[in-house]
């Protein structure tokens, strides 16, 4: 039967249970994990802003000269997001024009409070 | 013996989801039901309309879990029909792989589910380590194992390189020959049987008359799949065959379903082996012209309907969400009666329900404090003075 | 057979009484979630997690149901552990038992059965429908696999002419095991004692999926670490029962000179048995569902109880013929 023969086999084979802290889980490839932001690349456009669907990413003012493809601009404004809000749907990645905003092949930690801010 | 109401859930260990209902029984057989599903009512439906398309895709494939591509993709076709927007096949054909793999592990799970309802842990077990070839594969193609978002309006935002394609098509076989052993065991299980056979019947003509739909009308004979009778995405050009059985009761769904999943892993290996070259996407306007439009789509469940109303502006203005769940509660009720109160749980856990996306209405008395109910002619009543005082303004 | 006072009370303490007991207990249980766990494929429990998991319910909180009767529920899972705990005492362990007597297979299988009853009572007095529900079909439950298995059981007290358990392990010793000479009773016996500690496919009492915990529901702290611990105990006295009636025993077909290298033996002997007993028991669990209650009433007393008729008739028939008695 079956039931008894997978019984047998699993019972001389190594578990499939991945024990984590101590064994990592593989993250494949364009997994998207923790947001984070690169400050020195974001021209402070605000798209990631509006296209977020939970409303997570505010623009701040923040006056500083960045440089991009070789030119020296001062943008505006620059954002911060509501870490434990983010529901990591990677809009605002591929929104950005300037790749300042991204979501890393790392897991994104668990958290009770909701305001904290990844800037 | 007196007839006496057994009140089951909200929260309640059989079902892993609030629902409240009032078994009525009379000693160990049921003889009526009663339902209420709007315990975990979301307002879903509100927030989409404040959202413009970008945005809202990502909170439709919040509707549920389990089925969150179903959600995302039977809206982006509304929308993109609206839009008259031809979408590449490549986007398709991402599409289809990613619905049937949602749709496998959809299944997977339920064996698993339905296995535990009756004490068999062993098989959860199993199946729940299977579904994570599944999972992989999902996460590898899309970026995530849940709400994968892969949709977008106008086509997929993630194409599939070859390495995903070969290391998907290698892992295949395996997961093949574990359904094949599923296949066996629910056949020959003999406490499986007992728990599952005979249970819950549902007749052809008792399913057409309530309405059912997916694996629960399939089993009862009713031969109907959206997938073929009403083709999308890329379903019309893939070989295979709509999976259906005619014992009606909880064993025919399981066949059906252990039937659905050899056939979506033929769709999903197809699918891999020729997907056709060129855009995964079309850039999509930002605004849909006025129109009315009813999306269906074969979820892993059954048949999804979204309804929408667009009004030449970024957003929907009216979006209704018909789930699969909502059209098969109404054959538990009938499938109830006359079974043992043991039974149940295995009843309700043969149509898969999936509760939180159902609750589409919740009537609230004048504080807040109390859910009311209301009848079909006030809840009519009720739209058409809603309709006409939208109209007003 | 009588004993130093002092041997008797090292019996009754130490060895092999309670305090193997108790390890053995949670040795055993650890090795049926260990096998559960590794035929699912799943890691399953380190070896002092049954042990750990007793410590922290002792520790736990007791919550009292509202209009619960506080003695009454504090007594049973109490009742329900010496129950058990005293049928181990009567189980030859290495050698005969120093207890033993005519008439105590009856004595154990009576002992044997007060943690059911404790069960329903715990249930009957929880005053939730879920106990209630469970206590119910615990009875229910007792009725059905009850009288196939105590025949099952009488049926080596009756070939070998004797009512003490220690007894028919050393007529075993002379002839052969009784699971060959009655193997319909010896499956009878162990489906009847799968069905006693409820555990699948006889899980009713406690079907989690329909009635929450069964009679289990509202026991917290030290009375579910008792409860919990009596099972453990019956599992142990249970298969140590079924090893003493059906596969010799602990004792030996023939004599080992030096008596402690006897007593070795036959320990290893009893540890062996009940050993290869606990992983039919833990396959059994693995490989089934639950069924339901008026399934395993039909199964119980069309099938079971037929089938131990017939053993019975077998058996006195071969009476008759001049086999064993």
């Amino acid at each position: 039967m079956s039931v008894l023969r997978e019984m047998l086999e699993n019972l001389f084979s190594r578990p499939f249970t991945i024990l984590y802290p101590k064994e990592k889980v593989p993250i494949p490839v364009g997994f998207r994990g923790k947001i984070a932001i690169v400050d020195e690349k974001c021209i402070g456009c605000s798209r990631c802003a509006r296209v977020c669907p939970a409303e997570c990413i505010t623009m701040i003012p923040d006056e500083t000269e960045i440089e991009v493809k070789g030119k020296k601009i001062v943008r505006k404004k620059r954002p911060v997001v509501k870490f434990f809000r983010c529901i990591r749907c990677g809009l605002c990645e591929q929104y950005c024009p300037s790749e300042a905003i991204i979501m890393k092949c790392q897991l994104s930690e668990s958290g009770t409070d909701k305001e904290v801010l990844v800037q | 013996m007196p007839q006496v109401i057994l009140p089951i859930g909200p929260q309640h260990p059989a079902l892993k989801e609030p629902v409240n209902f009032k078994v009525i029984v009379d000693g160990e057989t049921i003889v009526g039901l009663e339902l209420d599903v709007s315990y975990t009512h979301r307002g879903i439906e509100k927030a989409a309309e404040q959202r413009d398309f970008i945005r809202v895709v990502p909170l439709l494939e919040r509707v549920c879990g389990i089925c969150s591509h179903a959600h995302g993709t039977a809206f982006v076709m509304g929308i993109e029909e609206v839009m008259q927007l031809e979408i590449p096949p490549r986007a398709q054909y991402i599409r289809t792989i990613v619905a049937e793999l949602e749709r496998m592990h959809s299944h997977i799970l339920w064996l698993g589910v339905a296995a535990h309802v009756v004490g068999f842990n062993t098989l959860f077990m199993w199946t729940w380590r299977d579904r994570e070839t599944t999972q992989d594969l999902l996460e590898e193609m899309t970026g995530n194992r849940m709400n994968y978002g892969i949709n977008e309006v106008g086509g997929v935002r993630r194409d599939l390189t070859p390495g995903q394609i070969t290391s998907a098509l290698s892992r295949l076989p395996k997961l093949e020959e574990q359904i094949a052993k599923y296949v066996d065991m629910v056949m020959n299980q003999e406490t499986m049987l007992l728990r599952f056979r005979g249970i819950g019947k549902l007749s052809k003509a008792e399913a057409l008359k309530y309405g059912t739909v997916g694996p629960t009308a399939r089993a009862s004979g009713v031969d109907y799949d959206i997938r073929r009778d009403d083709p999308y995405i890329a379903y019309s050009e893939i070989p295979w065959k709509v999976v259906t059985d005619t014992s009606g009761d909880v064993f025919g769904r399981t066949l059906v379903r252990i039937g659905e999943l050899q056939e979506s892993l033929g769709i999903i290996r197809y699918c891999l082996e020729h997907l056709p070259e060129g855009q995964i996407g079309v850039p999509a306007p930002k605004v849909a012209p006025v129109a009315e439009i009813l999306s269906r789509y074969e979820a892993p469940r059954g048949e999804l309907v979204h309804f929408i109303r667009t009004n030449n502006t970024d957003r929907v203005e009216r979006i209704d969400i018909r789930t699969p769940t909502l059209a098969n509660w109404t054959s538990v009720t009938v499938s109830l009666v006359n079974q043992n109160i043991a039974d149940i749980p295995v009843i309700v856990a043969a149509i898969d329900p999936c509760l939180s996306c159902t609750s589409r209405i919740t009537i609230l008395s004048e504080r807040g404090r109390k859910t009311a109910e209301m009848t079909w002619d006030q809840l009519s009543e009720y739209g058409r003075k809603s309709s006409r005082e939208r109209d007003r303004c | 057979m009588l004993m130093d006072p002092l041997l008797l009370a090292v019996y009754i303490l130490i060895f092999p009484g309670f305090l193997f007991l108790l390890a053995y207990a949670f040795f055993l249980q650890y090795l049926d979630r260990k096998i559960a766990a590794r035929m699912q494929q799943r890691v399953g429990p380190p070896l002092l997690q049954p042990f750990a998991d007793f410590i922290k319910m002792l520790g736990k909180e007791v919550i009292d149901p509202a209009g619960v009767d506080r003695m009454a529920f504090d007594a049973a899972p109490v009742v329900a552990l010496a129950a058990a705990m005293t049928a181990f005492l009567y189980i030859p362990v290495v050698g005969e038992s120093p207890f033993a007597f005519q008439g105590d297979l009856v004595l154990v299988l009576y002992l044997l059965t007060l943690p059911t009853i404790a069960l329903f009572l715990l249930g009957w007095l929880s005053r939730n429908v879920f106990s209630s529900v469970g206590g119910v079909r615990a009875v229910t439950m007792l009725f059905i696999y009850e009288v196939p298995f105590f025949l099952a059981l009488l049926m080596p007290a009756l070939m070998a002419g004797s009512w003490s358990i220690s007894e028919i392990a050393a007529w075993q010793g002379k002839h052969t095991w009784f699971a060959l000479f009655q193997p319909i009773g010896f499956v009878v016996g162990l489906i009847g004692l799968q069905a006693k500690l409820e555990r699948q496919p006889f899980d009713i009492p406690e079907a989690e999926t329909e009635i929450v915990a069964g009679p289990w529901t509202e026991l917290t702290g030290r009375r579910l670490a008792l409860m919990h611990l009596t099972m453990h105990v019956a599992l142990v006295a249970g298969s140590g029962l079924i090893a003493a009636l059906f596969l010799g025993g602990p004792l030996l077909p023939w004599t080992i000179s030096p008596p402690w290298l006897s007593w070795i033996a036959g320990f290893a002997m009893f540890l062996g048995k009940t050993l290869a007993i606990l992983l039919i028991l833990a396959s059994i669990k693995v490989a089934m569902g639950r069924i339901r209650i008026d399934q395993l009433n039909d199964i119980g007393w069309k099938y079971l109880a037929s089938a131990t008729i017939l053993q019975v008739a077998i058996v006195l028939l071969m009476g008759s013929r001049g086999v064993g008695i």
